[in-house]
């Protein structure tokens, strides 16, 4: 049994990684929450982390600093600190969803799951939910990018697609 | 005269069948997927978010909104290891 090469199909034991971070990167607890809910708070986590100042007052734009510093270089240690305050900024907005509009947000993201997690079919929960975080906690979902002076399509009232059977 | 209903049973049964597979495989399709469809359209952003999935809940299908990840989420990456494509 010298060395019989072994696939990593054929693990007895889940993947652990062999060199973990070192002690002297900063330590902050990954965001646990899965793709569906993700989603569905995605146009807020944009929102509030414009504004998110993480523990460094003169920072904003959390989300854009992350993806210019990705621009410049795609090797993973480059960008540790801005990954930081983005898994901190996350973390922070689905707490505070969670705690204001929690029965919303539950619904969309179950509809969401339902409908291969497409957005053009839960346009009803969403617009609750929209209208939830805008009362709670003053967050807008605008789509960047969108055409100016035509209606953004989650505000168009009746879409011309709409699912084909259930 | 009296109506020949006999020759309806093939037509009847042949219905039956196609509602029996089609339930049969509805049936199969929800159980794997934890009561919803399968996905479909699935490209490798969604294809690394289900396996990001299945790394914090067990299973591709499995959804969790708090925000906390379960021990050793971490470490249990296969992406620094996998060859690039």
């Amino acid at each position: 049994m010298s060395s019989t090469y072994r696939d990593g199909s054929s693990a007895s034991q889940p993947y652990q990684d062999p060199t973990p971070l070192p002690a002297s990167v900063p330590k902050v607890n990954e965001l646990g929450t899965t793709s569906a809910p993700l989603k569905s708070a995605a146009f807020f986590i944009g929102a509030h982390c414009k504004e998110f100042n993480g523990l460094c007052p003169s920072s904003d734009a959390v989300t854009q600093d992350f993806m210019l510093c990705k621009a410049e270089n795609r090797d993973p240690a480059h960008c540790l600190k801005e990954g930081r305050r983005v898994t901190r900024c996350a973390t922070d907005l689905i707490t505070k969803m969670r705690e204001n509009c929690l029965s919303q947000f539950e619904e969309h993201w179950q509809c969401l799951e339902y409908n291969n997690q497409e957005y053009q079919f839960c346009r009803k929960p969403e617009r609750a939910l929209n209208k939830c975080m805008f009362e709670k906690l003053g967050l807008v979902k605008t789509i960047p990018g969108s055409p100016k002076g035509v209606k953004p399509i989650h505000e168009v009232e009746n879409p011309i697609y709409g699912r084909m059977q259930k | 005269m009296p109506v020949p209903w006999e020759a309806l049973i093939p037509f009847g049964l042949v219905t039956a069948m196609f509602g029996a597979a089609g339930t049969l495989l509805n049936f199969s399709k929800r159980e794997q997927n934890y009561g919803k469809g399968p996905r479909y359209h699935i490209d490798s952003w969604d294809a690394m978010m289900m396996d990001r999935d299945k790394r914090i809940t067990g299973h591709a299908r499995l959804q969790k909104s708090d925000t906390t990840a379960p021990v050793g989420f971490e470490t249990s990456s296969v992406w620094y290891t996998q060859r690039a494509q």
